[in-house]
């Protein structure tokens, strides 16, 4: 069994994708997690000057996506054949750029700005791709792509386990993915982590 | 969806007709003409390094509210493979990249060109800040920042990245689409905007860009772009 180091601040952030991909497919890593006073010493043992980075048996991967796409497609957690995994790559992409151009609407510290980014994010980006989502879930039979559970659908999961803390009503126009949160959420290894993991912050 | 339907026929035609020797599948990518780049054209590169036909589909901003219903998210670039769609510049790039031996030769190294992708992309999202900045002095003033906040610390990274990995290459021994993405970016800001100052520390990086901008089947490309689409800036 390789020896997988995942590091990563002690958040969520984009650090927690790939963390559930490794619960979800049972496969055991260390989640070396460390506060923010600790970074800058860390920061430039990391290629990139960046966390996540997944260590195996001393080699370096950062991006979280390039992470997550690695681990899914070594634990048959990336869809069968090219176009499937392309498909994939397209929906975690998806959520990936509803992850980057949430955050500044989320850093906004002035509540009157913020509110005004948070809506044209939520017009422009985040209510029209959701409903995409909703479309090719309730098309696909609850999952995005192919037949089973892929990392898309778990980073829809890690995605909405994350906003639903400080917006409860998110999902409520898309019970498909409002469905697919539920299912991944009750996998046993994922209400195994969720019971261990840190709290929220 | 008369893009899709179209192409759909197109495709089911050529599967039922016996006598119609078909290899190849065919593609069009969308994009905008302006900018002519961006998010395009490391698929671009990625097809011409591959020696893969394709239609170099580009439109203006003025045509882009009827094709945008078209898109599965509403963006580009797309690439249509006989008739079906898939979004997201990086999904395209992979696909190809996998399809056409530019990936890696292994699920490590895959992963590496994914990370070096995934680089590129969070650059050209920084440098889409200054990009969309209308007043000429602050747009100025943000592609300084951009320069000496994003970029210089990024150079030496990867610089230090070509040094460790000691093949010429980003990823194992030859050339990928991390290779291609980052001459992509670059070349760019060597070309366009900035001159090559800012890499005169990253003679490795430098010496990698020259050497994909010299390839042939690239170079072919660069010469036939650059002459039918000259720079709108």
């Amino acid at each position: 069994m390789p020896q997988y180091k995942l590091h990563y601040f002690n958040l969520h952030g984009m650090g927690e994708l790939p963390r559930m991909i490794f619960h979800y497919a049972g496969v055991p890593f260390e989640d070396v997690r460390f506060e923010p006073s600790e970074w800058p010493q860390l920061k430039a043992n990391m290629p990139f000057g960046q966390v996540p980075v997944l260590e195996l048996d001393g080699k370096l991967l950062s991006q979280s996506y390039a992470i997550a796409r690695y681990i899914a497609r070594q634990h048959g957690l990336a869809g069968q054949g090219d176009w499937e995994q392309a498909q994939v790559d397209m929906y975690a992409d998806c959520i990936k750029d509803f992850m980057i151009n949430g955050r500044p609407v989320h850093d906004e510290q002035d509540p009157e700005k913020q509110k005004v980014l948070m809506t044209k994010f939520a017009s422009e980006k985040l209510i029209p791709h959701m409903a995409v989502l909703e479309a090719q879930l309730a098309k696909n039979g609850g999952v995005l792509v192919g037949k089973g559970v892929t990392w898309a659908d778990i980073a829809c999961y890690a995605f909405f386990n994350h906003a639903t803390v400080k917006h409860p009503d998110i999902l409520k126009d898309s019970p498909n993915m409002a469905a697919l949160v539920s299912q991944i959420g009750s996998n046993d290894n994922i209400k195994k982590y969720l019971e261990t993991r840190p709290a929220y912050h | 969806m008369l893009i899709e339907t179209f192409y759909r026929q197109i495709g089911s035609e050529i599967v039922t007709n016996k006598s119609f020797k078909f290899s190849m599948p065919v593609y069009k990518l969308h994009y905008f003409n302006n900018p002519r780049r961006g998010r395009a054209e490391l698929s671009r590169l990625i097809f011409s390094q591959a020696g893969v036909q394709f239609e170099d589909v580009r439109f203006s901003h003025s045509e882009w509210p009827n094709i945008k219903p078209t898109t599965p998210f509403s963006q580009v670039p797309i690439l249509e493979v006989d008739g079906q769609v898939l979004a997201q510049s990086n999904a395209i790039a992979r696909y190809l990249a996998r399809k056409y031996g530019l990936a890696g030769k292994d699920e490590w190294e895959q992963a590496q060109t994914d990370m070096y992708i995934e680089n590129i992309h969070d650059l050209l999202n920084a440098a889409a800040v200054p990009f969309m900045e209308k007043d000429p002095a602050k747009q100025k003033e943000l592609y300084q920042k951009f320069m000496t906040d994003t970029i210089a610390s990024h150079v030496v990274a990867v610089e230090k990245q070509l040094k460790k990995n000691n093949t010429g290459y980003l990823v194992g021994k030859q050339l990928t689409a991390a290779d291609l993405a980052y001459y992509a970016f670059f070349s760019d800001f060597i070309e366009v905007k900035f001159g090559g100052a800012f890499l005169k520390d990253a003679p490795l990086l430098k010496s990698l860009i020259d050497r994909v901008k010299a390839l042939p089947n690239i170079k072919k490309w660069t010469e036939f772009r650059d002459s039918k689409y000259p720079e709108e800036n």
